[in-house]
């Protein structure tokens, strides 16, 4: 089982202990190690043909790295702040840009997320991480971890949205209006809001989105 | 110890008269006490004979000597700063990284091409550090910048560290250097894992690592 932990905010350094263990990283997001490394792009995102042409059709696209080995490797990418998230059978949903590495024994697919997608500069779909271990998200920034519980919704803005875990609802809700029109929006036209149970995760940056302007 | 860290983009360092200290040209964003500045046109310390070897070697980045009495605050580009601490050891490192050092270090220009021949002045193109890198020596304190945070990385005999040539920020002791390739068939095909080449360091030192691939 590879151990994850935090250099600071912004490294992630991932022990592999040998004997076939290995994680899913980022192409290209291996600054050092030491001992013996492997590394290997997963065509597709590492889930097979079918997992490959799901990922072309929903432009949700990872370039992923298998890495195999003995010893200690650092990742980082961009100077990106990191977060680290347990897993424990549940369902992680993120962008497919904000992960930054998974464990072996964590599934990764990808689901429909509706029109929120389209709002957030990322498309309609998102990748959908499942099963134990641990995976390493980045954010432009120190991410905030909100939580939604019965009666208190939430509303994230969509270029700050990270991932979201638990027994979470999305709607996406829009204060388009004439003011919008007249080019004197406030800037905040779309949101996607959640309720029910769960942890949301935002970054303090947006992205460019479509709304973004409005 | 003339450099304290302010926060992690920001160092001050003491003056006192009669120690002079360098620092990139442009970097000081604030001062206290009666603090000169001087363009040092020759890039550093040695004579005329150490400034031509410098343009030569493409190490030349514009100095400044700092002379004076006070505090100087330095800082550039909203770069993290990393203050490393020298105690007799030689550190290598890239002249526009540098932010500030002591006089009291010796600056020098090594020739990367000298160990590994071919395969030396190969990974000099590759790291995109060139064939010369920048080398201080003494007792003293230098001020290194890098794209997000620096992780130091002990080296040992048995523990050679392999590293991503364009996170490369630093190394020092007494530490060998040369570009090991991972390269197949794969990445041929244009399906690389983007990891082909990596600097691989062994001996006895520390290697200084960015949280990021850019370089400055």
């Amino acid at each position: 089982m590879a151990q994850f932990r935090l250099h600071g905010t912004k490294v992630l350094a991932v022990t592999l202990s040998g004997g076939g263990d290995t994680v899913k990283a980022k192409n290209g997001s291996m600054v050092a190690y030491d001992g013996q490394m492997a590394f290997k792009k997963m065509t597709g995102g590492g889930e097979g043909i079918r997992g490959m042409v799901t990922r072309r059709l929903t432009g949700e696209q990872m370039t992923v790295m298998e890495v195999k080995g003995q010893g200690t490797c650092f990742f980082a990418d961009r100077a990106s702040d990191i977060s680290l998230v347990r897993l424990n059978g549940e369902k992680l949903h993120v962008e497919a840009s904000n992960l930054l590495c998974t464990d072996a024994g964590l599934h990764t697919g990808t689901s429909f997320t509706g029109l929120r997608g389209a709002t957030q500069g990322n498309g309609l779909f998102t990748t959908a991480v499942e099963g134990t271990g641990e995976a390493a998200l980045m954010s432009a920034g120190p991410a905030v971890l909100l939580r939604v519980s019965q009666g208190a919704p939430l509303q994230v803005d969509p270029g700050a949205y990270v991932a979201h875990q638990g027994n979470l609802r999305q709607s996406f809700q829009s204060g388009v209006n004439f003011r919008t029109f007249m080019g004197e929006g406030s800037g905040e036209a779309f949101q996607i809001r959640f309720e029910g149970d769960g942890l949301v995760y935002v970054q303090p940056s947006e992205r460019n989105t479509v709304g973004g302007e409005l | 110890m003339p450099f304290t860290e302010i926060s992690a983009k920001l160092v001050e360092a003491q003056v006192v008269p009669g120690q002079r200290m360098f620092s990139q040209r442009g970097a000081m964003v604030a001062y206290k006490g009666d603090v000169r500045f001087t363009p040092n046109i020759q890039g550093g310390q040695g004579g005329v004979m150490s400034m031509i070897g410098r343009r030569v070697a493409n190490e030349s980045t514009p100095l400044m000597t700092v002379e004076g009495q006070g505090t100087v605050m330095f800082g550039h580009g909203g770069h993290h700063v990393e203050v490393i601490n020298l105690d007799g050891d030689t550190l290598c490192v890239e002249a526009d990284r540098l932010l500030a050092f002591d006089g009291s270090l010796q600056q020098g220009t090594l020739f990367l091409g000298k160990d590994g021949g071919v395969m030396g002045m190969v990974r000099g193109q590759i790291s995109g550090q060139g064939l010369f890198t920048t080398t201080l020596t003494g007792k003293g304190a230098a001020a290194v910048m890098a794209h997000g945070g620096i992780v130091q990385l002990p080296i040992t005999p048995d523990r050679p560290v392999h590293v991503d040539p364009q996170a490369y920020v630093a190394h020092f002791g007494d530490v060998r250097n040369k570009l090991s390739t991972a390269l197949g068939w794969r990445d041929m095909v244009g399906r690389g894992s983007g990891e082909g080449f990596q600097l691989e360091l062994t001996g006895n030192g520390a290697v200084f690592v960015q949280a990021s691939e850019e370089k400055l």
